[in-house]
């Protein structure tokens, strides 16, 4: 961005655009398990993820932007994440919170789906059993920084 | 409709062919979890309500037949997520039966296994009183009871190693003494405490909005409470007094003095009532402990064939290297039996029915989840009331669905 | 390293409640199928107001298969006080039920919340409950084939039963070896050899 004599501030839409989306990331309310817990804490004053710009948490997936699959996804739960993914609007962008979605964690069983990344695409992985609050702000941050230098999901629809 | 109506029961509500079918959930801001409840209403009243549950089935009773003992704790652990060292105090309770050696756990370690029981007690009514808050709209209370809830978790944290699922309780006793810092900052809690819950009460107990929205909602008799195998708040609330840790002490709860809070009417606001007087008889257990443990000692048992030795001790013992190794590498191995323990949870009663076939891996944990049986009253007390009410009777049953799924 | 994979050292005893050792925690009682609901009702009637819970095991090697338990309570309804309620009385009725077309009259009767609880055994061991009003899958999806909590079931489940565990490598979000603070290793490096070199902190 430049300011030029006249007092005009001359920039890329695309910057702009990209500004505007990573300083106000919209998460889903996709709190499953123990990892929900944190992510509630997350918004709590000691963590506060407001200040990075998710000032709420929108229970309706045409809101959100951002889904935090936090918890174990159950093999009857499945369909119902996919379906939420599917609901979301473009752009949009999935973490993977904890050990349960990233990978099936400690439940290698019939029960458990073996990481939420077989059936919707993740963006940033969270390690953790349940990782602490300020590893999902630094997810959410890698989040930022992704959309920031034009990761997937900018502007316009995802490719 | 008045302030205090009862609520309707449904031959009395209309049904003039305008029920419709509604699923709520299993994602929803209201439900506490995954919960997906299949309402049939007539407007905006209820008429039948079916919970849908297993949205969150993890098979862990069958995971822990697989893993060994000590093992078998860390996916036990995770049932009811709000309260985690409950489950792993029942478990090795249970555990500590089967194995006979219930009376030769230290006393510093029983100790330690009630401070840590009611600080947990403390952080989950936390969350139940954050998130019912923020059902009803009282979303400031949210951010009082969590930072409540920080301190709380910063000592599990010191003690334990993580601030939720420390696997800290272990057969025989605790996973290592308290470290040093851990009871001044104690005491800072005992003191923040009270204050802490003054002003939460000076926000919610007299609140106008919350009594009109939980007076006279979801009321149920003690005798429906007990055909509906309610425990805990719940079923005190309700007008029966029975608390675990009275009616059948464990791990020294006998030795300290403090009161069963009970009401008779039922309603969500008696539940709410019951459940903060409880972190304030949590707050008097804690002060109790705290005396105790001004006194060192073991934390764990001496019996090697069952807990690790000292970490010093293996380089120097010919015997404590091999019972290391045992232990580490195919566990101990438990005496065929069943038993059925329990415990006072936050929820209610939580019990494990625990089988052993004499191996080192658990034959069968079968949970006695107290959210299960407290959501199944939703079915009854649900039908003729708003689906608004239907939100605040959720909450103020206060299920954890790790627990009613597993 | 002991892993879910390996066979566990397997116990001897083939029917544990029966070698049980001697822990007071409940009256223990074993009746027969057919004389279950009238044994549940008696008790009902008897003051054993709550069904704490009820619960399956499964026995592979013995005769009969699996064992349902009943976890009773007695509690009056007017114990309104810790001293009233006292120290309640819980009883533990194991019934034996046969492997094949195994199956029990329901006690939603006698007790609403066996519902769920029976839903549950049915749905984990299969076994049906006669009377139950909605006897249907409660944990697993509708459509899912199998008890899971049967022995014979396997962990993983029958389609990833022999399928081999995956790499976690191949999960990564930020690019391999960048490290956490975003210097790489060359900048450490460097910075190192600068401070060797001026002997003072950077």
């Amino acid at each position: 961005m430049e300011m030029s004599p006249g007092h005009f501030l001359l920039a890329r839409l695309d910057d702009v655009a990209r500004w505007a989306q990573s300083t106000s990331v919209w998460p889903l309310t996709m709190g499953l398990a123990c990892c929900a817990i944190e992510m509630m804490t997350v918004t709590s004053p000691e963590y506060d993820i407001a200040r990075l710009g998710s000032e709420v948490f929108r229970s309706s997936p045409r809101q959100a932007d951002l889904m935090i699959v936090s918890g174990r996804v159950a093999q009857k739960m499945a369909p119902v994440v996919k379906r939420l993914y599917d609901q979301m609007a473009d752009p949009k962008w999935v973490i993977s919170m904890g050990a349960c979605a990233s990978s099936g964690g400690i439940f290698d069983n019939y029960a458990i789906v073996q990481g939420v990344d077989t059936i919707i695409p993740v963006d940033v992985y969270v390690p953790g059993c349940p990782p602490s609050p300020d590893g999902l702000l630094y997810a959410v941050n890698l989040i930022q920084q992704q959309i920031r230098e034009g990761g997937r999901g900018g502007i316009l629809a995802r490719s | 409709m008045t302030l205090s109506a009862t609520p309707l029961t449904p031959e009395i509500v209309s049904r003039d062919g305008n029920a419709m079918v509604l699923s709520m959930g299993p994602q929803h801001p209201s439900t506490h979890g995954v919960l997906q409840i299949m309402l049939e209403i007539d407007g905006e009243t209820v008429v039948t309500a079916e919970p849908e549950i297993g949205y969150l089935h993890t098979g862990i009773e069958k995971t822990a037949e697989n893993l060994f003992w000590s093992q078998a704790q860390t996916v036990i652990e995770r049932m009811d997520y709000l309260a985690p060292e409950s489950n792993g105090l029942c478990y090795v309770l249970g555990v500590e039966k089967l194995l006979g050696i219930s009376d030769r756990i230290p006393p510093r370690a029983q100790q330690i296994r009630v401070l840590i029981a009611e600080l947990t007690r403390i952080a989950s009514h936390c969350v139940w009183l954050g998130t019912g808050g923020i059902d009803l709209g009282a979303i400031s209370g949210f951010f009082y009871a969590f930072d409540l809830r920080e301190n709380v978790l910063d000592l599990q944290e010191a003690a334990g190693g993580a601030r939720m699922h420390p696997n800290y309780m272990r057969v025989g006793g605790v996973n290592g003494d308290l470290p040093s810092g851990f009871l001044p900052k104690l005491d800072d809690l005992l003191a923040k405490l009270p204050g802490r819950m003054r002003e939460l009460r000076g926000l919610l107990q007299a609140n106008p909005i919350l009594q009109d929205r939980t007076i006279d909602v979801g009321i149920l008799s003690a005798e429906e409470a007990l055909q509906w195998s309610l425990t805990g708040p719940a079923l005190r609330a309700s007008g029966v007094a029975y608390d675990v840790r009275k009616a059948f002490p464990y791990s020294g709860y006998d030795r300290y003095e403090f009161d069963v809070p009970t009401r008779t009417e039922g309603d969500a606001y008696a539940r709410f009532l019951v459940r903060l007087d409880e972190i304030d008889q949590s707050l008097r257990i804690l002060k109790q402990v705290r005396k105790d443990l001004d006194t060192p000692g073991p934390v764990m048992i001496d019996d090697t064939k069952v807990a690790a030795p000292p970490k010093e001790t293996i380089a120097l013992s010919m015997e404590a290297l091999i019972h290391h190794f045992k232990i580490v590498s195919e566990g101990f191995r438990v005496p065929p039996g069943d038993v059925y323990q329990s415990v006072e949870g936050p929820r209610g009663e939580l019990g494990y029915y625990i089988v052993s076939d004499g191996g080192n891996r658990p034959f069968r944990v079968r949970t006695r989840p107290p959210s299960l049986y407290n959501l199944q009253a939703l079915k009854g007390i649900a039908p003729g009331n708003l689906i608004a009410d239907l939100v605040v009777m959720i909450g103020s049953l206060d299920p954890v669905f790790g627990e009613v799924d597993r | 390293m002991p892993s879910t994979q390996t066979p566990p050292i397997a116990g001897l005893a083939i029917d544990p409640p029966s070698l049980r050792p001697p822990i007071d925690d409940a009256v223990i009682e074993r009746v027969e199928p057919a004389g279950l609901h009238a044994r549940l009702e008696e008790l009902a009637a008897g003051g054993f107001t709550m069904l704490l819970d009820l619960g399956a095991v499964d026995y592979p090697q013995r005769e009969p298969r699996y064992d349902v338990v009943y976890h009773l309570l007695k509690l009056p309804a007017t114990a309104a006080t810790v001293a009233e309620a006292g120290t309640p009385v819980r009883m533990r009725v194991l019934c034996g039920v046969p492997g094949e077309r195994p199956q029990l009259p329901s006690a939603t009767g006698i007790w609403k919340s066996a519902d769920w609880a029976e839903r549950e055994i049915y749905d984990l061991f299969g076994i049906v409950f006669e009377g139950h009003p909605d006897l249907r899958r409660i944990q697993m999806p509708g459509d899912w084939e199998g008890h899971p909590l049967r022995k014979d079931y396997p962990l993983r489940g029958p389609a990833r039963e022999k399928a081999p565990r995956p790499p976690f490598a191949l999960k990564s979000n930020v690019q391999a070896g960048t490290p956490p603070t975003g210097r790489t290793l060359e900048a450490l490096q460097e910075q190192i050899a600068r401070v060797r070199e001026e002997g003072a902190s950077p």
